[in-house]
């Protein structure tokens, strides 16, 4: 009984020897099974010791070996986005920014207070990562096509034609103008209508103010330069303020069409001007800074309101085609359909404007007639030395009355400076000087699909050449064989560079020579 | 510290094309927010745990004329970094090349370190259950290599120039000789707490730009050391004078308990 009680104690009470051979007992255990799971495992660098290194630290990361960095582009730039999630700083930008256009690495540092920026798009084309695009307004297209009081009318740009079935697998250069009036009126829009026509309207502006400055009836300088390309424009605003005076005032197309659309045609169609809806599908991400210029409202004026603008809103063939695909419209299984009238009708001189030299042409067409009161000979039809992708290309041809009119073509803004850079030191023997900024023309635009990264030539070719096929099988050829524009012309303009015309059609320029320090010459 | 390896940047060479912001993240493995599209300018103006550089634009006057400048914010690398002294774990510290860089597995997360530094850089990961501070390494592992720094290595327009810190010094006081009229006379960074490894140079006050200009030129470990440095002779003598007084207080009661024991018994009880 006593012995049983005191085991019973024992048990209980723990001396401090066998507890001390137990917790190391226990601690041993402890240690074997964490060596064995790893957690106690020395990290072999000796933290704090020298040369230590955080082992995190040592890693390359994701820098790719080739870094060249990029190009600036504002957060609110109104043309171009970039998500620097994908950007890779290969450079490929910054190689088209400064060597196609010329407008990075052209003006010293340090900067004013803006980012340089002709809003071409080209770097978009260019970029490899697709980190660059066009800033997405399709949202805005799909709201006010499901407002039933709006009247939303579009105009389709002479090159997004021959460029949009490339987002839907068609062959690069396919012709699918009838195909995209039909996606355009399933998408809902309430007119479809062609910039052509404003382009024949262009050409009928621009020709006769380059008769009038030949003539001397306008006193400008000469050679007077075309005013098509935003993105042309805003970099001689830049970089050649000094030759303002040579740029034509005429409006381009799309602005013509943006000022008659809520003008002329609300008035003939009887539409509540301030319900209109002007969207743009165009090649080229600079028109959506063209549209927002400030003195871009001349439809406000001729109404006497504020709150409006010519164009509302500029689409991309690009957006075009996501807003299609978000739709399930399948373009290539669409029907060919007509433009509506008015304003729907074009000649082939209006579809050449999509490509490098065909404003020229177009231009060079109608101011033989316009001079000499005849159609001009089948040469003119054919104006092979401003076709192709030639960086400057000139022309010389007779007009009776005139004499030699010679004319010079640049595409790609590094190409421009040459002709402008002649132009400014009085060595330029032109009259007229087509300059678009992209190069190939329109139908290798920012806005463009990017069917070939970096574009190609071979792309542009075929395009072009799509292009002048339409031409070539057009019944009317010449801008002022255009009904239409002659009926604008008859019951609203009464005639090119009429007082309306010049207060609806044609616009001035600002010299943005205080937003940079320009280098005239650089090294390299 | 001769060695001690350093980055000039020129901010009137740069053009905002936040090359380096992408480098950075690149080479740091550092994951984009959530929300980094819907970003206003003003939050991917500021540092956060993933975003250890930042270009940041500041409208300014300059000779009456309003100017954007572009401002590269990021670690300055102390040359004797307050955040490591402040850091009783030893997770920050200056290394011999230049960087001031962190080791995770050393912090305890107390964030000594954001009140320490003078230009408000170090940034936590609020959002983590085991959060880090985060900040600028100088790409320690490039610059041990004697390679530029991530940022350095993409920049366009050379506004980002890497090098002995010396050598950079020499340079921007070149730059400035030589263009008086464009640049402030002022390499921010040469002295500013103490100097740092990180230089700039600027054709606007940098007061104007958001630089602490205020910040001492003394290093600022200096102003705990003055305090500091007495721990041991306080640690010692305190120590002494307890035990003086613990000897005396004992010796006392010693005293006062004989003195009791042996005093006659009070006869009027």
């Amino acid at each position: 009984m006593q012995d049983s009680k005191s085991g019973l104690n024992e048990k209980k009470t723990m001396d401090r020897r066998s507890f001390f051979k137990k917790m190391i007992a226990g601690a041993g255990l402890v240690g074997m099974a964490g060596s064995l799971a790893g957690c106690l495992q020395q990290s072999p660098e000796q933290a704090g010791g020298q040369g230590w290194l955080p082992y995190q630290y040592n890693v390359a990361g994701n820098l790719p070996a080739q870094v060249r960095g990029r190009v600036p582009i504002d957060a609110d730039n109104p043309s171009i986005v970039r998500d620097d999630q994908k950007c890779i700083l290969c450079g490929q930008c910054l190689e088209v920014c400064e060597n196609i256009e010329s407008v990075y690495g052209y003006y010293s540092l340090p900067v004013i207070d803006e980012t340089i920026c002709v809003n071409c798009g080209q770097c978009s084309m260019a970029c490899p990562s697709g980190a660059i695009s066009e800033r997405d307004d399709t949202k805005k297209v799909f709201e006010v096509l499901e407002d039933p009081d709006k009247f939303v009318l579009v105009q389709t740009a002479p090159a997004t034609r021959v460029a949009l079935g490339e987002e839907f697998g068609l062959p690069v250069g396919t012709w699918v103008e009838g195909k995209q009036v039909a996606a355009l009126r399933r998408l809902g829009f309430d007119a479809v209508l062609d910039t052509n026509f404003s382009a024949d309207l262009t050409i009928m502006e621009e020709a006769t103010e380059l008769v009038k400055r030949i003539t001397g009836e306008v006193k400008k300088p000469l050679p007077q330069f075309t005013s098509c390309s935003p993105g042309w424009v805003k970099f001689c605003e830049y970089f050649y303020p000094e030759l303002i005076p040579n740029l034509s005032t005429c409006k381009s197309p799309q602005q013509m069409f943006g000022a008659l659309a809520k003008t002329y045609y609300a008035k003939k169609r009887g539409i509540d001007p301030n319900k209109i809806v002007s969207v743009s599908i165009m090649p080229c991400t600079a028109k959506k800074f063209e549209a927002q210029r400030p003195e871009m409202n001349d439809s406000a004026k001729y109404w006497k309101t504020d709150n409006m603008r010519d164009v509302d809103i500029v689409l991309t063939t690009r957006e075009l085609a996501r807003m299609l695909k978000a739709k399930n419209i399948d373009l290539p299984s669409l029907p060919d359909e007509n433009y509506d009238s008015i304003m729907g009708e074009d000649t082939g001189a209006a579809i050449i404007f999509g490509a490098t030299g065909g404003v020229m042409e177009a231009a060079v067409r109608t101011a033989y007639y316009l001079i000499t009161g005849n159609e001009p000979p089948e040469l003119f039809l054919n104006l092979t030395p401003v076709r192709g992708l030639a960086g400057v290309k000139e022309a010389a041809a007779e007009i009776p009355g005139v004499g030699t009119v010679r004319v010079a073509v640049c595409h790609g803004m590094a190409n421009g400076r040459k002709v402008l850079d002649a132009v400014r030191d009085g060595k330029a023997p032109w009259h007229f000087v087509e300059f678009m900024n992209c190069p190939g023309g329109c139908i290798a635009g920012g806005g463009q699909p990017r069917t070939a990264v970096p574009p190609s030539d071979a792309v542009r070719e075929q395009r072009i050449a799509a292009i002048y096929r339409a031409d070539a099988a057009a019944a009317k050829r010449k801008s002022h064989q255009n009904e239409e524009v002659a009926a604008l012309y008859r019951e609203f303009l009464e005639h090119p560079m009429s007082e309306l015309a010049e207060e609806l059609l044609h616009t001035d320029y600002q010299s943005r020579a205080d937003k940079l320090n320009r280098l005239l010459s650089r090294v390299g | 510290m001769a060695d001690i390896k350093g980055v000039l940047v020129d901010i009137t060479r740069c053009v905002n094309c936040e090359s380096c912001v992408v480098a950075c993240r690149l080479y740091n493995g550092l994951e984009e927010g959530k929300n980094g599209a819907k970003e206003t300018q003003a939050e991917k103006d500021k540092l956060v745990s993933n975003r250890w550089t930042v270009v940041q634009k500041v409208k300014v006057e300059k000779n009456g004329n309003a100017v954007r400048r572009y401002v590269k914010q990021q670690c300055l690398h102390c040359l004797e970094p307050a955040c490591a002294s402040a850091c009783f774990s030893k997770a920050l510290q200056k290394t011999p090349e230049g960087p001031v860089v962190y080791n995770e597995k050393l912090c305890v997360g107390c964030r000594y370190c954001f009140i320490a530094c003078p230009f408000e850089i170090p940034t936590y990961e609020w959002d983590k259950s085991f959060p880090r501070v985060q900040k600028c390494q100088m790409c320690l592992a490039r610059v041990a290599d004697n390679q530029m720094p991530a940022c350095a290595s993409v920049c366009p327009t050379s506004a980002i120039t890497f090098g002995k810190r010396e050598d950079l010094l020499k340079e921007a006081k070149s730059r400035i000789a030589a263009n008086p009229a464009l640049y402030v006379d002022h390499i921010y960074g040469e002295k500013e707490a103490g100097g740092t490894s990180w230089l700039y140079l600027s054709d606007v006050p940098f007061e104007q730009l958001g630089f602490n200009t205020k910040v001492t030129h003394r290093p600022i470990p200096d102003y705990t050391w003055q305090v500091l440095k007495w721990t041991p002779y306080i640690f010692v003598g305190w120590g002494a004078l307890l035990t003086g007084m613990y000897m005396y207080t004992k010796r006392r009661a010693e005293v006062h308990a004989e003195e009791e024991m042996y005093a006659p018994v009070d006869k009027e009880e």
